[in-house]
């Protein structure tokens, strides 16, 4: 057992340093003569053990005489330690490639690739939004129910839904908008838009976008994307809003007289009670098919999403 | 009686700065270098690094004449007749090969050896033995591991050559050679002494001893390592067919002939290691100045404190006479069912403390007596009464976790 721990940990170890390569060389010797049903003759086993016990007996002749009488038991436990240990890091490395944290999905929590938790920060719902928080608890978060009839859709009559809300007043919606609109593009998904006023006053946004989706669907994605990359404070401004409205030729007067209707804004009000249904806590909260991702992940992450690598 | 503290000064390795000087008890595996030897061997790499026998140049002249020097201290550190008598080679094992490859055994022809030699006087023989069919016999120890002449008079009848260990590297203990040689002389039969274990630690006289052939290492007696002499009488040299041959072997050669030099050059083929050959020769003067008889005391002294201290530790047990004044400076030992490796391990790692652990080469020994491996301590010139004590007392210290 010595051997096979050895083994393991000096063919990793082996990777980067020559002399460790030897060791694991002289560790697998071992365990092929073992396997093979012949006595390991290379000394391997009391090398590893005499340097091990040597460091203990430095410290404590109790601690190196009990670890050299329970030695092949101390073995067993580590192994078990070490294999349970490399699944967990396993784990954690396809958490991080599919999900973007190396926890889970939308789990919060240290992630050695991810220290500052970048792919899961939302600015969170309620009175108290602000950019940047991480969420302390996970929600159940689900579409069931969820009528989306009145929001901004395009139909590539695809298997794959996705479906993005957020805010445009959100540094994290407006982080990972970007990557779900090439997403869209190179998948050919069908893609859903939906606007949460997370932060600040950004109704009058959601307005305006309900207009001009109604009136100028061909020129919506492109007014919808101008939105999400142009600078925040100029778009958030509402004294801009005929300006940018007039950039894109559209008819100022009636976008506005739309928005400022108490239809579009019943419509906008039951977007929003419609959206809560799905219990989402921050923005973005995106859900791809069946699975829903809070806070911007890396492009990869949709991307396995719509290839289904998710097996998990 | 040797000044320890003086010696251990011409030794660099004992007194390096910042760095707590290693308690070597291996030198029966290879010796610690004096600094005049390698003071000599760059000596030779960084003035005068040419051919020596070959190249007219004042390099050449210079390598040529050191080399010679170099013969002549061996000459006469085993008091050889001649210096033609001196073939450098690389080592003891060479030196047995040299002799294996080169006396013109016949199929039937017998070759005594003991049964605690090191497996560069036995495998040889076996190939030997397998190539062309000689008779290879054993003469087994006493139980306690001294020579058996009673046993070595019975078999010697009908032998050709008599191969045998001077001082075993397994217990220490030293072979009887002049009897030994005195019976098979009588018998009619050749000896050959492997003398590694020997000449670093007793006086070898070959004429008195008169014995045939012998060999040794420099990397045992002070000397660079791939260094080694092969002694033969010169009569029975010129007899041997060479072993190796090529460059500097012949006096001449046609496309479909050659005239081989005499001895030794007939034996040295190609370029030599002539910077390790002039160290050996500086390993050779290191030696001589000092009284052999100072330097078995001194390596008594530290074997009999040491035995004497380990009789006390329950279990263990002493490879060869339990005298030590039998077992020059080896102390060889082991624990029944116990894996030797980790204490020398452990010295190691805990004390900065050098033996040697395993089957020391001696594989047949080993196998015979179903005995696993052993740790074995050995003593030179340099060691002091502290290293010996230091010894003990960090085995007791280990011990006490098994």
């Amino acid at each position: 057992m010595p051997c096979l721990l050895a083994l393991i940990v000096f063919g990793i170890m082996g990777i980067f340093s020559a002399s460790h390569r030897a060791l694991a060389k002289e560790a697998f010797s071992c365990i092929f003569r073992r396997v093979t049903l012949r006595p390991c003759n290379t000394g391997f086993q009391e090398k590893i053990k005499g340097k091990i016990l040597s460091k203990l007996l430095a410290r404590s002749i109790f601690l190196a005489k009990m670890v050299n009488k329970h030695y092949e038991i101390l073995s067993w436990i580590f192994f078990i330690l070490m294999v349970g240990s490399t699944v967990w890091v396993g784990r954690g490395i396809y958490n991080f490639y599919v999900y973007g944290s190396c926890n889970g999905l939308n789990a919060s929590g240290f992630c050695a690739f991810d220290p500052s938790g970048e792919n899961n920060k939302v600015t969170g719902i309620g009175d108290d939004s602000s950019c940047g928080i991480t969420p302390k608890t996970e929600e159940s978060l689900d579409l069931l129910g969820v009528d989306l009839s009145t929001f901004p859709k395009i139909n590539n009559n695809s298997k794959d839904e996705v479906v993005f809300i957020g805010c445009y007043a959100c540094d994290y919606s407006r982080k990972a908008y970007p990557d779900i609109e090439k997403l869209i593009e190179n998948k050919n998904a069908n893609f859903t838009f939906a606007h949460y006023p997370a932060k600040g006053d950004t109704t009058f946004l959601a307005n305006i976008g309900y207009c001009v989706y109604k009136d100028y669907p061909d020129k919506y994605w492109d007014f919808n994307n101008y939105l999400f990359t142009t600078e925040k404070d100029f778009v958030l401004n509402k004294s801009n809003a005929d300006k940018i409205l007039t950039k894109f030729n559209f008819d100022v007067k009636k976008v506005n007289a739309c928005a400022n209707s108490t239809e579009t804004k019943k419509v906008v009000e039951n977007q929003v009670k419609e959206l809560n249904k799905t219990n989402l806590y921050g923005t973005p909260t995106i859900f791809i098919n069946d699975k829903a991702f809070v806070g911007p992940k890396p492009y990869r992450v949709y991307r396995s999403a719509i290839n289904k690598f998710i097996f998990f | 009686m040797l000044n320890t503290e003086k010696i251990r000064a011409d030794f660099n390795v004992l007194n390096q700065k910042g760095v707590s000087a290693p308690v070597y008890l291996d030198s029966a595996c290879m010796s610690l270098k004096p600094n005049n030897v390698i003071k000599a061997m760059n000596d030779y790499y960084f003035n005068f690094p040419a051919c020596a026998g070959r190249s007219s140049h004042k390099l050449g002249d210079k390598v040529t004449n050191k080399v010679k020097e170099a013969r002549e201290l061996v000459q006469k550190f085993i008091n050889a007749k001649s210096e033609n008598e001196i073939i450098f080679t690389r080592n003891t094992t060479e030196g047995l090969n040299l002799l294996v490859n080169s006396l013109d055994f016949k199929k039937g022809d017998i070759v005594l050896i003991s049964d605690k030699e090191h497996n560069s006087n036995l495998v040889p023989w076996l190939v030997l033995r397998d190539k062309i069919g000689v008779e290879v016999k054993i003469i087994s120890a006493n139980e306690d591991g001294t020579f058996n002449l009673e046993n070595f008079s019975k078999l010697i009848s009908g032998v050709k050559l008599v191969s045998i260990v001077h001082t075993s590297n397994l217990d220490g203990y030293t072979n009887p050679a002049k009897e030994i040689i005195e019976i098979a002389h009588k018998n009619g039969a050749l000896v050959c002494l492997d003398a590694a274990q020997s000449i670093p630690h007793r006086k070898i006289d070959v004429q008195d001893l008169d014995v045939d052939f012998l060999s040794f290492s420099g990397h045992k007696m002070l000397g660079p390592t791939g260094t080694g002499v092969f002694y033969g009488k010169k009569e029975l040299l010129e007899k041997l067919a060479p072993f190796l041959v090529g460059g500097d072997t012949v006096e001449f050669s046609t496309y479909d002939s050659y005239k081989m030099l005499p001895v030794p050059e007939k034996f040295e083929a190609g370029l030599q290691d002539y910077a390790g050959i002039i160290g050996l020769g500086e390993a050779v003067k290191y030696l001589s100045q000092f009284d052999w008889s100072d330097i078995r005391e001194h390596e008594l002294k530290l074997n009999a404190y040491i035995t004497t201290e380990l009789k006390k530790i329950k279990n263990i047990k002493i490879i060869g006479p339990e005298d030590p004044k039998l077992r020059s400076g080896i102390v060889n030992f082991y624990i029944d069912g116990t894996d030797m490796h980790k204490f020398a391990i452990m010295l190691d790692e805990v004390a900065n403390i050098s033996i040697r652990s395993g089957q020391h080469c001696v594989h047949s020994w080993f196998k015979g007596k179903g005995i696993h491996n052993s740790a074995r301590v050995s003593l030179y010139l340099y060691n002091t009464m502290a290293d010996a004590e230091a010894f003990i007392n960090n085995l007791n210290k280990v011990l006490k976790v098994f």
